[in-house]
């Protein structure tokens, strides 16, 4: 099992490098390959994932979720393709997908959940990995907006900036992805909460409060684009911020254990 | 066998006002086509754009024939003109020429898209009238699919190369579609309404032009189908247009970073693009450091521009290498099928001496099992395989670099074989 999980590391890996080729190929074909190369890795990836939940159930649940994310981002980003023209995005995903994917290698535990915990910490977990995939794809959409943004601004005559996707579809994909993504994220929190109360954890941890300020920064983007109309690179730096917190709650957790 | 010949002026050989004196309309085009056949070539077709005159023709005869297509396409002009400004190609070079000029490498703006259009609008209009026949079929498909390749294969039509369409191209980039996008026009210079009409021609929603001078907006408003505003709407423009074309004639800046701030916020922030054609300069280059606020000058498009030139002209080289490659590879597919029938007709005849060698071995020899009849057969089947490789190659390889001798000629009088008749 962890040598197919190696392989389905290096199959992202692949494919980020074919879409970073893609950025600087004029040819068609380079960026062909690299959808080609998602595809036949998402293929994979999703016989990998069925194999471990049929041999571990959800007692390999970290696993599991790590592996999903960077599944359901890549399909996510294929299934955009179809209607956006985001293909130079591929490279910012499939490497955010690489790295969910490393992670799920790395976190190999497979103890059995305790019954006392039961389904609540597995939604818990489920639905925090949903959102977190959300950002993560929003992440990926604002960092190629930053760069194009940067570019057009400093009238860069990189070859690159033509490339990018338009920034006003850049801007619309991360707003969608976070209003997907915040409620995923926020009934997790709250499982997560109750989670804790009923296994009668009286301590705070740190990640409680990072998760709990990853929140607040997804919830303040949402509610500043939405009524005061927020968009552009403030936006797009406040959900990147907002991710890396979301992703030292995930490493927390991982390293650590459980929650 | 036929032979491809090319006449024809271009942007560089003959000056415009040569060029218009031989331009064919496009209604007329199988009638100088019709010319080309009565002058005695098999099949023909005419291409006129502003930029080039050309007469192809497949032909049997090219000696003759070349000396009479400066006549057929003077026919309403001044031959002796033509003589001076015409290139003409034959063969291999016109085939190379075609292929360049469906690919864009000729143009006066190389790359440029439009040529690919008007070469398959004049093939259909002559093939429509049964002017262009197998050879002229064949070579043309060839050279839409060959200049295809080279668009998709190089990057030689990517970037725009003219300020207006530089202007165009970067608010795709910031907005994508134009089409639910408001634009304005601030001022009448000359170059603004170039660029706004650019935009019109894009299809971005709505065009609102101001001016000084309010019927001065208002007639370049109902030439551009757009709607006249009075020049001290700026502010107000600027929160409802999310793409502003300054080119006006005033003396320092019309559009400062505090008033651009302010329609910021009324905008909600929604991204604007600035471009400022006036010189002296109509905005404020400080706006630019406004979130969501790109502004772009003359000397920026410019810029932008001749970058893209640039781009196009290494795009060139490489389409340069592609195309040459292309034509070989045509003329050696051309000039196997030439020698094609010679090496049915050979095999055929092999074939029927070694059935008849066969049939009356078995009738001599009698009472042979089908073990022993299959290892006679394919004995023959062994030495005549062996006999024709070297014959067959050697035909193969003088049609792609054909020497002195006519090898299938002579493997057709040595062997007195008899073709089929070409089927087209």
């Amino acid at each position: 099992m962890e040598t197919l999980f190696a392989i389905g590391v290096g199959a992202f890996g692949l494919t980020t490098a074919t879409y970073l080729a893609s950025l600087w190929s004029p040819r068609e074909q380079v960026g062909r390959g690299a959808r080609w190369l998602l595809a036949t890795t998402l293929v994979f990836w999703a016989g990998i994932l069925a194999t471990w939940f049929a041999r571990h159930g959800f007692d390999g649940g970290t696993r599991l979720y790590l592996g999903l994310s960077a599944w359901s981002l890549g399909l996510l980003f294929l299934l955009l393709l179809r209607r956006y023209p985001i293909d130079t995005l591929g490279s910012f995903v499939s490497a955010l997908a690489c790295v969910l994917a490393i992670l799920s290698l790395l976190v190999s535990r497979t103890e059995p959940v305790s019954a006392d915990l039961g389904w609540a910490l597995w939604v818990h977990i489920g639905l925090a990995f949903v959102g977190v995939t959300a950002f993560a794809f929003a992440t990926a959409v604002s960092i190629v907006f930053l760069i194009g943004s940067r570019m057009l601004k400093r009238k860069s005559h990189n070859p690159l900036r033509k490339r990018l996707p338009p920034l006003d579809v850049l801007d619309r994909l991360a707003l969608r992805a976070i209003i997907v993504g915040f409620p995923f994220y926020t009934v997790a929190l709250l499982l997560g909460s109750v989670t804790a109360v009923r296994t009668e954890q009286s301590e705070v941890r740190l990640s409680y409060l990072v998760a709990l300020a990853s929140w607040v920064i997804y919830g303040a983007v949402l509610q500043a684009r939405l009524t005061a109309g927020w968009r552009g690179r403030r936006a797009a730096i406040l959900t990147t911020v907002g991710l890396c917190a979301c992703l030292v709650v995930v490493a927390q957790y991982s390293l650590r254990g459980g929650p | 066998m036929t032979e491809l010949l090319v006449l024809g002026l271009s942007h560089k050989t003959a000056p415009v006002e040569i060029r218009e004196r031989f331009a064919i309309d496009a209604a007329a085009l199988p009638q100088a086509a019709t010319r080309a056949r009565e002058a005695g070539c098999v099949e023909s077709f005419v291409l006129s754009t502003c930029n080039r005159v050309e007469i192809y023709a497949a032909v049997n005869d090219a000696d003759a024939i070349g000396d009479r297509l400066p006549d057929v396409l003077a026919a309403a002009g001044d031959v002796r003109a033509l003589r001076r400004h015409a290139y003409h190609h034959r063969g291999a070079d016109a085939v190379h020429h075609l292929f360049r000029v469906a690919a864009s490498l000729d143009s006066l703006v190389v790359g440029e898209p439009q040529i690919l259009g008007q070469l398959k609008t004049a093939y259909e209009t002559c093939r429509g009238a049964g002017l262009t026949g197998p050879a002229l079929n064949r070579t043309l498909h060839r050279a839409f699919a060959v200049a295809k390749r080279v668009r998709s294969q190089t990057g030689i039509g990517r970037h725009s190369v003219s300020i207006a369409s530089v202007a165009v191209a970067l608010a795709r980039q910031i907005f994508g579609d134009l089409q639910t996008r408001v634009a304005a026009l601030v001022g009448a210079g000359k170059m603004g309404e170039l660029a706004a009409r650019h935009f019109v021609q894009t299809g971005v929603g709505e065009l609102l032009v101001a001016n000084r001078s309010f019927s001065r907006a208002h007639d370049l408003a109902a030439r551009l189908g757009g709607h006249p505003r009075e020049l001290d709407e700026l502010p107000r423009l600027l929160v409802e247009s999310d793409i502003v074309v300054t080119s006006t004639g005033a003396r320092g800046f019309l559009i400062d970073r505090k008033m651009m701030k302010r329609a910021m916020k009324a905008r909600k922030y929604r991204p604007v693009f600035l471009v400022d054609i006036a010189v002296p300069r109509n905005v404020d280059p400080k706006v630019n450091d406004l979130d969501n606020v790109y502004v772009y000058d003359v000397d920026d498009l410019t810029s932008v521009a001749d970058e893209n030139l640039a781009s196009r002209r290494r795009e060139a080289e490489q389409a340069e290498v592609l195309v040459r490659q292309e034509a070989e590879r045509f003329l050696r597919e051309i000039a196997g099928d030439a020698v094609k029938p010679t090496i049915i007709a050979l095999r055929r005849k092999a074939d029927a001496i070694k059935r008849a060698e066969l049939e009356r071995s078995r009738r001599h020899l009698g009472g042979l099992d089908a073990r022993q009849l299959e290892s006679i057969e394919r004995l023959a089947d062994g030495i005549v395989n062996k006999l024709l490789h070297d014959v067959l190659t050697g035909l193969k390889r003088s049609a792609a670099d054909p020497g002195p001798i006519d090898l299938a000629e002579a493997a057709r009088l040595l062997h007195q074989l008899e073709l089929d008749e070409p089927n087209e």
